[in-house]
Formats: structure tokens, C-alpha cells, sequence
């Protein structure tokens, strides 16, 4: 979209408006200016005490001044051109942008408490409990799953980070030492070890030894056998106590190591708590962002079929959105063209090409010979077709 | 899109080459951008109202002191003095109205400018913060609509998107909305009166409906004289557009409100003023370039059609898939499924597509995962694969290639 022409466009628009309202002004004033001179030749006239008998011409005066000046024809003007700008920029818009996006929609009513329930939840994931605790007020919506106490756990340990505080962190991980294992994070080892590399860079050389040890000890140690590397790079810091920043380890101050630990934190957290990573409800919007112009020409095409998009069970063409939007596997047959299915899953000929089961049937005339492959010269048999699990 | 990289000789027929995935990705976006028409529209059309009735302010009011000047009393040159010193008073006054008047009308043309500033800025796909400030706008917008309007100054307050919503808009419909729901039509006629050759223009019943609505009242208080005054006056002016609901709300002055009848019944009825609410918002939404429809609504239902797969109802569904959730499958239910052309294949294990750069490989128990996912679990396990769905155990080297076009 070019939004120089937008900008030009409205450009022209405020321009017209501002003329338009000085020249409005300008019209008061000048009325003033002719009223207040008859003011004045009123008075005059007083003080020089010739009598009454020429004010009636005074007025008449006045009444031709302000006929000749003509102030509504100045406004109409200046409020015409400002139309005539405000209509152009009109047409740009509707042309640079969809006029309409409503036109893809299908008439069903969401239900009000289902949406409300995932925009208050939206709130509590983003750590705005606040306006997710007013929002549920108002819409009344107080009864619905709530993710509001385990999130708030979350920025808890989060904001403790951020004062450079790993205690909330490190109990965590160690209250979820199972799982974390099992989901393959080195959360807490990487918590250990920058609390360790605090005390380190905090601590005097003597004092800051011994605790840096100490602590070694009870907390690092028990993963030195699984993150043998980073241990043993670990413990030679040791030798820089009060001057890290000094050593070859420096790199181990940095603080983009609290910054990928709080994300990572927030990705092992929302996983225990069996949620997804993103706001499902940013993710359905951005989706809806991405696919609604396809949805749009779509309309356009089948606008002689209005009914049938209403109720029609699955779209006939597919929607462009982004690769991060693919969460499952789709086979498309391509003999077939047709999505796999569990009576029609897809199978691997032994060149390693995929069709599906239907086609094979067909290829090989339901029999026993052997049959080409559509995509290379090699040769099959349907008993050797494997079936594959995506 | 065709995964094979090393295929057995000769090579498949060869495919068109797909399209760069961050070209695809700035189509999208600038796609995306083209659905705002809202955001630039709301404030222009406020921009217009306001100076629709600044200019008709000032060409009245110099209207009426032009037609004074020119009647200034002639008896005495004292009295014309006092005369015109009172005009000059008047038009002082209208010149500060006009100048407060101008005030808002800059201020709103600053509003139009921060909007196309903000879509020229306008994510290429991959810029998070913008994306979250356009849900965040949809909300305040879904929030006013719904009259949650605490929720939606605090929302816009708190992310400093002031310039980007039109709470003020819809506080200026609210003013009307709530004067309806308190069974009084002055608010709404007033607002029709300002906004008449647009609503005329666009075909709108409002007028009409609000003035049945008075004459019904005065039925309901059988004020039968009143009512019949009011009709002649108010109502006969639609005769030639809308005949037979005049009738039908006419006949009313026989039935009176404790009526069975079901057609004159209604017009009785307490929710007789929720359906004038609706047919307001309508108009207003109309007015202003508006979509009916909440904007969250239209952009959930698009995003929850793009994302719906037979697939999603299965105990296997990701829960990075929004419908994995209740909630969404409950709100995806009416809506259709998505299509695919071609095959799209997502690794079980990394949850990565499978391309050409990561291509499929097959277990000799059939099941397929990316290179990739199987490359790093040979790495840790001395070339072992342990299948994560059957826990059956094989060698790297035995999983072979599948080529999928
Ligand atoms: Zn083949």
C-alpha cells in the first residue's frame, strides 16, 4: 500500500480544513471591524452634536458594507474546496484499503462468555492482572476457568529476576526437578549457575571464595557429571573471584543470560502448567489477520453463491497463512490430490516417492504385479508399499 | 512443494520453485495492512462531523447577526449604538466557539495522522510488539462495543494507544444507547437531526422507528388525542416509505396496550426499545465506516477457519494449536474446516516443518520424523533412534528418505 499518496491525500484535507477555519475567522473579524466603525461614526456624531439625522444612513451604510463582504458565500467557498478534498481522500482510502472485511463473515454469534473467558485469560498470560480482574468484573464473567494463580506465580519469580533475586526461581526448579528433566531443560543447572557466577563477581577475593565454593558444593555439584563443559569452566572461575569481569569468563556476566533464562523460564513454566507458549488468542487473531484476504477474494468469487459459503463444511481453496501456523501433518495425495485419510493413509514405494493408499490400488490394478512409479522409472509391488505416520 | 533433495535417478519432474518464505511473509503482512480501513476511517468521519456542525455554527449565528445588523433600530443613534454594541458582544462570542471548535478539529486531524503513521510503520510479519498493540486495539475496540468501557479506557490508557482507539466515539453513542434504554427518544431524534442527509442518504429507518416509538407511548398512556397529533405531525411525513408499518402501528389506537394480538403486541413490548439500541448501533456503525460486527469477531472466526483442521479434536493436537482448547473448538464449531493443495508435513518431534532443508525419514516402524530431530537423537544415543510413539529402538542409518510431492 503506498501511504505517501494516504499522507499526500489528507495532507491536501488538513490544508483545506485550516483555510477553511481562518477564513471563517477572518470573516468574524471583518464584521466586527465594519460593526464597531459604525460604532465609532455613531458616536462621533453624538459628541459632535449635529443632531440624530444622518445616523439611518450610517446603518444603511453598514447594512451595504457587510452585503458587499458577503461573509456566508466566503465560508461556502472555503467549506467546498474542504469537501471537495475530503471526498477525494475518501476514494483513495477506500481504494488502498478493503472497505469492507465483514464480508467473509459467517453469520454465527460467538458465545459472549466463551470470549470473554479467553480475553480475561489472554490478560492473566501477559501479566496484566489488573485489567483482567476489571475486565471479569465487568463483563461478569468471575465463574470461568481462571489462569490467573498460576500466572501470577510466574511473573513473581519473573519480577524477582528482574531485581537480580534467583531465590523464587531456583525453589521452582527445584519443586519441578522431575519434569524439567524430562523435558530435557537445563533450567535449573543454568539457574545454579548464575547465581553462582554472581556470588563470584559480587564477592571480595577472600570472603567471596569460600562462599563461591560453598556453594559449588551443595548446588553444583550434583550436575557435574550431566554438564561436564560448563563445570569444569565453572570452577576454574573460581580462580577470578572479585574480578570476573577481568577474565577470560567475562562473557558470563552478560546480562543477556537473565534474559534468556527469564524466557526460558517462561517456556519450561507454561509447559508444566500445560499451556501453550503463545496467547492462543494472539495466535488465533494473527492467523485471522493472515488468512482473512484469502477468505475476502474468496467471497468475491463465489458472491453469486452467497448461501453456500454459509454453510459450506470445508473451504474450497486453501488459506496462505504463515509455516508457524502448521501444528499437524497434511498428506495430499498427489495422484489423488485428496487429504489422507485413516481409509486412505499414505504410503512409501520402496523409490521412497509417497502416494496414497487408493492410488497404489489403482496403480497396481489391485493385483500382485508389479507397477511403475508415477514420479520415477522404478518399479513396484503393493505389498512392499509401506504405510507412514506423519 | 517438492522435499526431495537426493532422489534416486532420474530426477522427478520438476516443480515451480516456491516462493521465498520471508517474501511470503511480506505479502501477508502488507495483505494485512489492507484490512484497516476501520482505523483511518473512524477518525476522518469524526473529523467531518465536526466540521459539518463548526460550519454550520458559524454561517447560523452570522446568519442571524447579519439579519440583526441590518434591523438595528433607527429612532435614536443611542439606541442603534446599543444594538450594534451587543452584535459586536455576539460575534465576540462566536468567534471563541469557533476558535474551541477549530481546537478539536486540529486535535482530530492529529488523531488521522497518528493512524497512518502507525500502518506505515506496520509489522513485516515478524515484529511482535506491533502485532500485540493490534490486538490490544481490536480489544478496546471489541470492549466498546460490548459497553465494557472502564476495561477499555484502562486497556488503552495502560498501552499508551490513546490515539489508536475511538473511545470518545463510542462515549458519544453511549450518551444515546443509555438514554434509549431509559425509554427516551430526545437524545437519538437529536442525533438523527444532526447526521440527516447522511442517514437519508444511507436509507435509514431510525427516525421513523423512534418516531413510532413516541406515538406508542402516548398510546400506552392512552393519550388518544395526543397521539393522533403526534402522527399527523411526526409520522404522516414517511407515509410514502414505510405505508405499511405506519398502518400497523396506527391500528394501534384501537387495541391499546393490553392487546393480545401478536402484531400489535409487540409494539408494546419493553424489548421494542433494545431493537431501537440496535438499529441505532447499525446506523452508527454505518456512519461512522464501521464493520457491524466486533472486529475481534471477524478476525477470530477468520483465524479460527485458517487454523481448522479434522485433525485439531485429536487427543494429539499441540497445545500451541489454539484449538487445542475448549474454548476455541467450542467458538470454531460452526465454522469450516481449511483446505490444503499440498502436503504440509510438521516433525512430531521438533514440531519444525519438514522442507527440503529438513526432509522426512521414515522408521522402519513406518513412523516419520525430521532429520534433524533424528540426527540429534543419534548424536546422544550412539546412533540409536527410540521411536517417541512406540518406543520401538532402531539404527540411524535404517531410516530411509520419503520423498513427498
Ligand atoms: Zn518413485
Amino acid at each position: 500500500m503506498e501511504i505517501d499518496s494516504l499522507r499526500e491525500g489528507f495532507d491536501r484535507v488538513a490544508e483545506k480544513r485550516s483555510l477553511s477555519s481562518a477564513k471563517a475567522l477572518e470573516a468574524v473579524d471583518q464584521i466586527v471591524n465594519e460593526v464597531e466603525q459604525a460604532i465609532v461614526k455613531l458616536q462621533m456624531m453624538n459628541t459632535d452634536s449635529t443632531g440624530n439625522v444622518d445616523h439611518p444612513s450610517i446603518l444603511a451604510e453598514l447594512k451595504s458594507k457587510l452585503n458587499e463582504m458577503a461573509p456566508l458565500n466566503q465560508l461556502e467557498g472555503s467549506q467546498k474546496e474542504l469537501n471537495g478534498a475530503l471526498s477525494k481522500y475518501l476514494k483513495v482510502l477506500e481504494k488502498s484499503f478493503n472497505p469492507d472485511i465483514s464480508k467473509a463473515y459467517r453469520n454465527v454469534d460467538f458465545e459472549v462468555h466463551t470470549v470473554n473467558n479467553i480475553i480475561a485469560n489472554h490478560f492473566y498470560r501477559q501479566g496484566l492482572f489488573d485489567l483482567g480482574d476489571m475486565f471479569a468484573r465487568e463483563c461478569g464473567e468471575l465463574g470461568g476457568t481462571s489462569l490467573k494463580l498460576p500466572f501470577q506465580e510466574m511473573y513473581a519469580i519473573l519480577e524477582a529476576m528482574k531485581a537480580r533475586n534467583l531465590e523464587p526461581a531456583l525453589s521452582w526448579a527445584a519443586k519441578n526437578h522431575d519434569q524439567l528433566l524430562q523435558n530435557g531443560s537445563m533450567l535449573e543447572f543454568k539457574l545454579y549457575q548464575l547465581q553462582f557466577v554472581e556470588i563470584l563477581s559480587k564477592g571480595s577475593r577472600g570472603e567471596g571464595k569460600d562462599e563461591a565454593l560453598l556453594y559449588a558444593r551443595t548446588h553444583l555439584v550434583p550436575f557435574a557429571a550431566v554438564h561436564k563443559e560448563e563445570f569444569q569452566k565453572l570452577m576454574a572461575c573460581l580462580l577470578w573471584v572479585g574480578r570476573l569481569d577481568q577474565s577470560p569468563y567475562s562473557e558470563l556476566m552478560s546480562s543477556a543470560h537473565w534474559e534468556k533464562l527469564a524466557e526460558e523460564l517462561t517456556h519450561q513454566f507454561c509447559s508444566l502448567l500445560g499451556q501453550s507458549r503463545e496467547s492462543p488468542l494472539s495466535v488465533a487473531v494473527s492467523a485471522g489477520f493472515q488468512g482473512l484476504p484469502t477468505l475476502l477474494k474468496l467471497t468475491q468469487v463465489m458472491a453469486a453463491k452467497k448461501q453456500e459459503w454459509q454453510v459450506m463444511k470445508q473451504l474450497p481453496v486453501p488459506i496462505d497463512i504463515g509455516p508457524e501456523f502448521q501444528y499437524h501433518s497434511v498428506f495430499v495425495c498427489p495422484v489423488l490430490r485428496e487429504q489422507s485419510s485413516d481409509e486412505n493413509p499414505p504410503m512409501r514405494m520402496p523409490c521412497g516417492h509417497v502416494v496414497s493408499k487408493q492410488s497404489i490400488m489403482k496403480l497396481s490394478k489391485s493385483s500382485s504385479r508389479p507397477f511403475k512409479c508415477p514420479y520415477c522409472p522404478s518399479e513396484a509391488v503393493a505389498s512392499h508399499c509401506k504405510q507412514l505416520h506423519f | 512443494m517438492d522435499m526431495a533433495i537426493d532422489t534416486p535417478s532420474p530426477a522427478p519432474p520438476p516443480t515451480p520453485p516456491a516462493p521465498s518464505a520471508a517474501a511470503g511473509r511480506q505479502t501477508r503482512a502488507a495483505e494485512a495492512v489492507r484490512l484497516e480501513h476501520q482505523l483511518v476511517r473512524v477518525p476522518l468521519e469524526s473529523l467531518r462531523a465536526t466540521v459539518r456542525s463548526n460550519h454550520r455554527l458559524a454561517e447560523k449565528e452570522i446568519a442571524a447577526v447579519l439579519s440583526s445588523a441590518s434591523a438595528a433600530p433607527a429612532e435614536s443613534s443611542a439606541a442603534a449604538v446599543d444594538h450594534l454594541t451587543s452584535l459586536v458582544s455576539r460575534l465576540h462570542g462566536l468567534k471563541r466557539k469557533m476558535e474551541e471548535g477549530a481546537r478539536v478539529e486540529e486535535l482530530q486531524v492529529q488523531r488521522c495522522r497518528a493512524r497512518l503513521d502507525r500502518l506505515a510503520t506496520a509489522s513485516t510479519g515478524d515484529d511482535a510488539e506491533w502485532e500485540d498493540i493490534r490486538l490490544k486495539r481490536i480489544l478496546v475496540d471489541y470492549m466498546l462495543r460490548m459497553s465494557y468501557y472502564d476495561s477499555a479506557t484502562k486497556l488503552a490508557e495502560t498501552s499508551g494507544i490513546q490515539e489508536l482507539v475511538d473511545i470518545d466515539v463510542f462515549l458519544d453513542a453511549k450518551r444515546v444507547i443509555d438514554s434509549l434504554q431509559n425509554n427516551e427518544v430526545a437524545p437519538a431524534l437529536a442525533w438523527c437531526a444532526e447526521n440527516k442527509s447522511r442517514l437519508k442518504k444511507s436509507k435509514s429507518k431510525l427516525e421513523f422507528l423512534l418516531r413510532l416509538q413516541e406515538f406508542v407511548e402516548f398510546v400506552k398512556a392512552k393519550n388518544c388525542i395526543q397521539a393522533i397529533a403526534y402522527a399527523r405531525k411526526h409520522l404522516a411525513p414517511w407515509g410514502n416509505m414505510h405505508m405499511k408499518e405506519l398502518q400497523r402501528v396506527t391500528a394501534t389506537l384501537v387495541f391499546r396496550s393490553n392487546t393480545n394480538c401478536t402484531p400489535y403486541k409487540i409494539l408494546f413490548e419493553q424489548e421494542r426499545w433494545d431493537y431501537l439500541v440496535d438499529i441505532f448501533k447499525q446506523d452508527f456503525c454505518k456512519l461512522y465506516g464501521m464493520t457491524l460486527e466486533p472486529l475481534l469477531n471477524i478476525y477470530l472466526q477468520a483465524g479460527l477457519t485458517a487454523l481448522k483442521t479434522p485433525f485439531c479434536t485429536e487427543g494429539s493436537c499441540p497445545r500451541e494449536d489454539p484449538l487445542s482448547l475448549e474454548g476455541f473448538r467450542k467458538l470454531a464449531e460452526p465454522l469450516p474446516f481449511s483446505k490444503q493443495h499440498h502436503s504440509k508435513l510438521v516433525c512430531y518431534i521438533t514440531k519444525e516443518l519438514m522442507d527440503t532443508e529438513n526432509p522426512p525419514r521414515v522408521l522402519p516402524n513406518g513412523y516419520v520424523y525430521s532429520e534433524k530431530a533424528l540426527q540429534e537423537m543419534s548424536k546422544k544415543n550412539d546412533g540409536k533412534i527410540t521411536c517417541p510413539r512406540t518406543g520401538d529402538v532402531c539404527d540411524f542409518s535404517e531410516c530411509v528418505r520419503a520423498f513427498i510431492s
